[in-house]
């Protein structure tokens, strides 16, 4: 059997397990590990498990993932986001649909605190719904909003996407955070563009909410300051060349811990469950990319990345006509795979290609972790949708998946404006210092 | 069977507990390092002591992420398949699980032999690499324990304990 033909197999191994719900991590194990004793024989993929579990688990640029994950956590469970909340509120909540808008906002100081999707929508799920439900939101507004702007969580630094985006293609985690900073920045603009045009075309959608006065406004902001002086403090820190991406996640955590244990809602029962929290992601991703170090060698062994560039190279396409279908085999894909699983089996086949054609790896990246976020909010396995329909159980998943449609749209947006003007992302990294 | 699961749940908590604090060692270690280094007294192996807590970190969170049901996986069919073949794919990953960890852990524990015949060690405190790479096999293995169990739960009883309320110890 040729190299191809197994690779194939295990391939469409794979797909099944994936079907059959075996845990992503532990199918790629499987099919990299039968691949690679297939392919080169059974010491090749011991050995393979051996130095890629512990080379991975001691490297070095990967200690962001637990770093801001803590940052996140004890955000989310002293209280932090919901200071970000008011802030927003204060700023937009008295405008129609202000206070979706002011989720969005939220969502977006949230996401810069944490590199999780799901913690953003769940957190700002919590503080948010209840407040649109009291003005008489649109349930179908209200849902949609908190599941696309968690989405925000992968696209704005820190990102847990971008970390194993690097991780995969050997890119600068760095360089791949600021170059997430400005498209979050119009993801989110355009977000609330979307939620002013649905109020102005259905006004009953988002009724305004309560004026706040100059004293209330003044002090929601003073209250957020400390949590955007951590924002300053880490992506400006790397930014202006002050921090790696390591020493700005234990600065962002430290500080983090430093405020809450000032203010006193750092309990030591929150704290703890916050380490646990963070060690459990930790190994969730961990064990997702050490099972990619064991299929990605089976895929460069069996030759199908080489394949596939072949029969593309063949098709005689431009760069641009080949970057929109791989985007598009993502936005396929997006419907029904996990967004990492996604990353992790596709880009051994796609970025050499990619990086053939001479496109630019960090743009790449941006734009595939913006069709990741896309996919988190797509049916039928949206996860942020399942999400918010946890913290919203009597609304409708129909009524959510409809809800989320004009923020899909603009994601959309956001994809061909960054298509057609890449320096929207490449800016910020190619003015970082060092 | 009870019994059993208590002694899972607690290997559980304890290498969770080992992560927890392998992230606070973490945290302090490097902003030690980053604070010292703005008055010119930056940590003498602080990178050292960052890679080998990150190993604690990541495997010490393995056992209770399995325990949570923290793994991800595609749930789109869950619905469409009768509960007998759910209940067998349950039990069939959690035996899939136990055997990679096992198989983990025997990987990294020959290699360890290896590191310390070669006395390999870390760069500049000298941590003799096994050290670490034996922490893993036992972090590796309290995990496989725990799936292994987790998967004669389900075939004998039914019960998931990724599904409890209690989550661990």
């Amino acid at each position: 059997m040729t190299g191809t033909a197994t690779g194939l197999i295990g391939i469409a191994a794979l797909m099944i397990l994936l079907m059959l719900r075996i845990p992503v991590a532990f199918a790629m194990f499987l099919v990299g590990f039968l691949g690679i004793s297939a392919l080169n024989g059974m010491s090749s993929a011991f050995n393979l498990l051996a130095s890629e579990s512990f080379t991975l688990a001691s490297s070095p640029e990967l200690v962001v993932i637990p770093l801001f994950i803590l940052m996140g956590n004890i955000t989310a469970a002293t209280g932090m986001s919901r200071q970000l909340y008011d802030a927003a509120y204060a700023l937009v909540g008295s405008i129609r649909g202000g206070l979706a808008s002011a989720t969005i906002i939220g969502c977006g100081g949230f996401a810069a605190l944490s590199g999780s999707s799901v913690a953003s929508a769940l957190t700002m799920g919590q503080v948010a719904l209840d407040q649109m439900d009291r003005f008489k939101y649109s349930q179908r507004l209200s849902t949609g909003a908190v599941a696309a702007g968690g989405t925000l969580g992968i696209l704005i630094p820190p990102s847990t996407g971008f970390v194993i985006y690097a991780i995969l293609t050997e890119q600068s985690i760095g360089r791949l955070f600021l170059a997430g900073v400005l498209p979050g920045i119009l993801l989110l603009t355009l977000f609330v563009l979307a939620i002013t045009l649905i109020c102005i075309i259905r006004p009953e959608f988002g009724p305004p909410g309560p004026r706040t006065s100059l004293p209330e406004k003044t002090l929601a902001f003073l209250k957020a300051v400390p949590i955007l002086g951590v924002i300053a403090l880490t992506i400006g820190g790397i930014y202006g060349g002050f921090f790696s991406p390591v020493e700005a996640s234990a600065v962002g955590a430290g500080a983090v811990m430093l405020i809450t244990l000032f203010r006193r809602t750092l309990t030591l029962r929150i704290f703890i469950e916050a380490l646990r929290g963070s060690v459990v992601t930790t190994a969730t991703v961990m064990l997702i990319l050490i099972a990619a170090h064991m299929i990605n060698p089976f895929l460069a062994l069996s030759h199908i990345p080489t394949a596939v560039g072949l029969f593309i190279d063949g098709l005689g396409l431009g760069p641009m006509a080949v970057l929109s279908i791989i985007l598009l085999i993502y936005l396929v894909l997006g419907t029904f795979l996990e967004g990492f699983a996604m990353l992790v089996l596709t880009l051994p086949i796609f970025f050499p290609i990619v990086t053939g054609m001479g496109i630019d790896p960090i743009w790449f990246g941006v734009l595939v972790v913006l069709t990741l976020e896309m996919g988190l909010i797509s049916p039928p396995v949206g996860l942020n949708v399942f999400i918010v329909k946890s913290v919203a159980p009597k609304v409708p998943l129909s009524e959510i998946f409809l809800g989320v449609i004009p923020f899909w749209i603009m994601m959309l947006v956001t994809i061909i404006i960054l298509m057609s003007f890449p320096q929207i992302a490449l800016m910020l990294p190619n003015a970082m210092k060092n | 069977m009870d019994l059993l699961r208590t002694i899972a749940d607690r290997l559980i908590g304890l290498s969770a507990t080992v992560g927890s604090l392998g992230l606070l060692v973490l945290v302090g270690t490097i902003l030690y390092d980053v604070i010292g280094s703005q008055f010119g007294r930056p940590l003498y192996g602080a990178l050292d002591i960052t890679i080998m807590s990150f190993v604690i970190v990541v495997f010490g969170g393995m056992a209770l992420c399995d325990r949570r049901g923290g793994h991800i996986s595609v749930d789109l069919l869950e619905r469409r398949f009768p509960p007998l073949l759910n209940r067998i794919i349950d039990a069939g990953s959690a035996v899939l699980g136990a055997a990679i960890f096992v198989t983990l852990a025997w990987a990294v524990y020959e290699s360890a032999r290896i590191s310390e015949m070669l006395n390999l060690s870390t760069n500049l405190l000298r941590l003799p690499k096994a050290w670490f790479q034996y922490a893993l096999c036992t972090l590796a293995l309290v995990t496989a324990f725990g799936m292994a169990l987790r998967a004669v739960e389900i075939a004998l009883t039914g019960r998931d304990v990724r599904r409890d309320e209690t989550p661990s110890r």
